[in-house]
């Protein structure tokens, strides 16, 4: 008869706890959970539950990766002057924890870096002039106000590192014509720098990347309603792509300019819809496991974050959820639990 | 595909895990309604795991309906300053669970 061991020259081991440092095609059995478990590939991208945030909320900026995370103002309800927050929380690839807060609330503001070293940028103020080109660094336990972009707005894409980061699109409202924004601006460390415009202007749009090497997708503007369009940022000019294949507002996204994930936002009602760039193009993945508009993101294509955001009928006065949702890309190793019928 | 439904808290980390996401798509809805596939043993197990309370469709449904209404009530009653773009948020629609 032939045995695993005939096989493969190994044992199936017999533990109480599963094994830390397993390989993909490691088979063992799980005395405590009376279960036999193997370390496969992953064929496709899946979306598993997170820890849950502190204050639900929806168009905040984000920074970090999976397991190091930071969400960062929002829309949290609750009233007129009241309803965007300065609330600032820490994820650990478990819990989410409140630190210190941002020096101006706001919301639909640009987010990127780490977990220690973060930029926010621009956004939706409570108070005239309403819109904000408001930029400040957190250092990991506080944040410090640096040098404003020079085109104040809100719902822009954002990518990059603290001292590398582009802002691009976004709102410019008030006032109420005009409001797409075609706006690009590079930050340096120190100051922003107005460089080459989107193709495309448009708010409520998705980025992903690095200073030199981008990707903004998705949005808004009057006509024709939600934006499908894709352009790829080299770090001097943006080149249109090919189109995401389901238009949306408020996308949110994260990865790299050549694999990226697009994931929720908002078509006439909140939608779960996940896409997954390639470099190429834009093809269906697995879908969002709630639909979802204005989520935090954080991560890469193999390992990413999406938290918080817009729900359908969510209660008053946020509107939006407390979940979060952990992305592990195709080809990555996962454990999963034999089932025998 | 034909769909079962069920009602179960979503507490967070290990409610759906990447194990029960490659085997079948759970979708959320209002009202901690979620939907799976009929007819998988896996599904099935997920919903005993999360201890899910089975509901059929139209319950499944009317718990939506309720959850939608009520955000929509709350959405009719702010001040109309709040309902506009970028302040506020579109009034809720309506969901036909499938």
């Amino acid at each position: 008869m032939t045995t695993y061991y005939g096989l493969y020259g190994q044992k199936v081991q017999y533990l109480a706890s599963d094994p830390t440092d397993v390989q993909i095609g490691q088979v063992w059995y799980n005395s405590t959970s009376a279960t036999l478990k193997v370390r496969a590939a992953t064929t496709s991208g899946t979306w598993a539950s997170g820890g849950n945030l502190n204050t639900a909320r929806y168009g905040f900026g984000t920074a970090g990766t999976q397991t190091a995370a930071l969400g960062f103002g929002g829309y949290i309800g609750g009233g007129a002057g009241v309803n965007t927050t300065t609330a600032t929380e820490a994820y650990d690839g478990t819990t989410w924890t409140t630190v210190s807060s941002m020096p101006l609330a706001r919301r639909y503001l640009g987010g990127c870096g780490t977990q220690t070293a973060a930029l926010g940028f621009g956004g939706y103020v409570m108070s005239a002039p309403y819109k904000t080109g408001q930029t400040t660094a957190w250092s990991g336990s506080s944040w410090t106000v640096v040098n404003s972009m020079n085109t104040a707005r809100t719902s822009l894409a954002s990518f990059g590192t603290q001292t590398a980061a582009i802002g691009a699109g976004g709102d410019n409202y008030p006032p109420a014509t005009g409001r797409p924004s075609n706006v690009t601006e590079s930050y340096n460390g120190t100051s922003w720098t107005t460089v080459n415009s989107l193709n495309t202007a448009r708010r409520g749009l998705g980025g992903a990347g690095i200073q030199t090497a981008g990707l903004a997708f998705g949005g808004y503007i009057e006509t024709p309603v939600y934006q499908a369009a894709s352009e790829s940022w080299n770090g001097t000019s943006w080149t249109t792509t090919p189109s995401l294949n389901t238009g949306r507002n408020r996308v949110s996204g994260f990865g790299t300019q050549t694999i990226a994930i697009a994931l929720g936002g908002y078509n006439g009602a909140a939608t779960n819809s996940t896409e997954l760039w390639n470099g190429t193009s834009w093809t269906a993945t697995t879908n969002y496991p709630t639909a979802v508009d204005g989520a935090g993101t954080a991560g890469t294509n193999t390992a990413g974050l999406a938290f918080g955001g817009g729900t359908p009928a969510s209660p008053a006065p946020s509107y939006s959820t407390v979940a979060s949702q952990e992305w592990t890309g195709a080809g990555v190793g996962q454990t999963k639990t034999v089932t025998v019928t | 595909m034909a769909y079962k439904y069920c009602v179960a808290e979503c507490w967070g980390k290990g409610f759906i895990t990447h194990d029960d996401s490659s085997k079948f798509q759970v979708s959320g809805f209002p009202g901690n309604v979620w939907q799976i596939p009929a007819d998988n043993q896996d599904a099935n197990l997920w919903v005993n795991k999360v201890a899910g309370i089975w509901k059929t469709k139209a319950e499944a449904q009317a718990i939506v309906d309720v959850e939608v209404t009520a955000a929509q009530a709350a959405w009719d009653a702010l001040p109309d300053a709040q309902k506009q773009a970028p302040i506020g948020r579109q009034r809720p629609t309506a969901i036909v669970l499938e």
